[in-house]
């Protein structure tokens, strides 16, 4: 199918632009999936050994996949220890 | 607040609303100028009595008509993700206040340092003083400090609500049984109102909200006001 596809591509070049965009736009969208199910701190992937990672945040990690204004390393832990 | 035939937005109190405002300057200017080609083309195409029956495709230009509208795309979306993440930035709040919505009024809490509590009903039209807004004001309004972070705690006691005041760019549903969380800062002194923008009732359009900024000095003067009723 790859092989129809790309003899296709030959004789309408206008095609490349459409396959670029839309395969960039889907591997990005899929690649922050990923980073949401296995980066985000309310998942649980390990009940046995680490069951409940939302326990374990620390004030100067950053969990946003991007920070405009917040300069992280600045923060201090203001919860009680437990 | 709003005014008569009023096409914009209302004027921005606070730092993310002026954001928002510029971002929906700049999407709406794209979309305007889309929005004439595809105007001009049209007519063009209609009010021409030449006919072209010969050419059948051309790489060319759908090169340009893929490139161009994803490009376009990319400078809306760009902004846009900057401004959802700006929004949501922890901004160690100064104050913390709980609005809890109830069937009809708000009522908001201050309990950060004393206990402080109170109602704020909206104003019956026939009790209102000339230069008043009609169904818009309330009894007692929720007062905050001038440019300070303030976080508001949103609730419901009763049934859904939405705590809404939109020159402050501030939308909060208000769940029964469920604590949300917003934060704004207020940038300039002045009396800021919203209305119930989730559907609870006989009296949803009737439960407004009034945020009033003032300096510092005022709002420990009125904190102790209220607490000595």
């Amino acid at each position: 199918m790859l092989a129809t596809v790309a003899k296709q591509l030959k004789s309408h070049p206008a095609l490349i632009p459409l396959f670029v965009f839309i395969g960039g736009g889907a591997a990005m969208s899929m690649m922050y999936l990923a980073r949401l199910g296995l980066r985000n701190p309310d998942v649980c992937w390990d009940r046995k050994n680490n069951p409940e990672p939302w326990q374990k945040l620390g004030p100067t990690d950053q969990y946003k996949f991007y920070a405009v204004n917040m300069d992280y390393s600045k923060l201090k832990k203001q919860g009680p220890d437990f | 607040m709003a005014h008569p035939s009023q096409l914009g937005f209302q004027d921005a109190a606070s730092p993310v609303m002026e954001e928002l405002l510029h971002f929906h300057d700049h999407a709406l200017m794209i979309v305007f100028l889309i929005s004439t080609l595809v105007l001009y083309i049209i007519v063009a195409m209609v009010s021409t009595k030449l006919t072209n029956k010969y050419i059948l495709d051309s790489q060319e230009i759908e090169v340009i008509w893929t490139i161009l509208p994803a490009f376009i795309l990319i400078l809306i979306a760009l902004p846009s993700l900057r401004i959802l993440y700006l929004m949501d930035e922890i901004n160690d709040p100064h104050l913390t206040i709980k609005a809890m919505g109830h069937q009809w009024y708000w009522s908001y809490e201050y309990t950060d340092y004393e206990d402080l509590g109170f109602d704020s009903y909206m104003l019956p039209t026939q009790d209102l003083a000339p230069g008043q807004f009609r169904l818009l004001e309330a009894d007692h309004r929720m007062v905050i400090p001038v440019e300070s972070p303030i976080r508001v705690l949103v609730s419901a006691e009763d049934v859904l609500h939405s705590w809404a005041v939109p020159s402050l760019g501030v939308k909060m549903d208000a769940v029964p049984g469920r604590l949300n969380q917003t934060a704004f800062i207020a940038s300039r002194p002045g009396v800021f109102y919203g209305q119930c923008s989730e559907i609870c009732g006989a009296n949803h359009s009737f439960m407004p909200i009034v945020v009033e900024a003032v300096p510092l000095q005022y709002f420990e003067k009125w904190s102790s006001l209220m607490l000595e009723d």
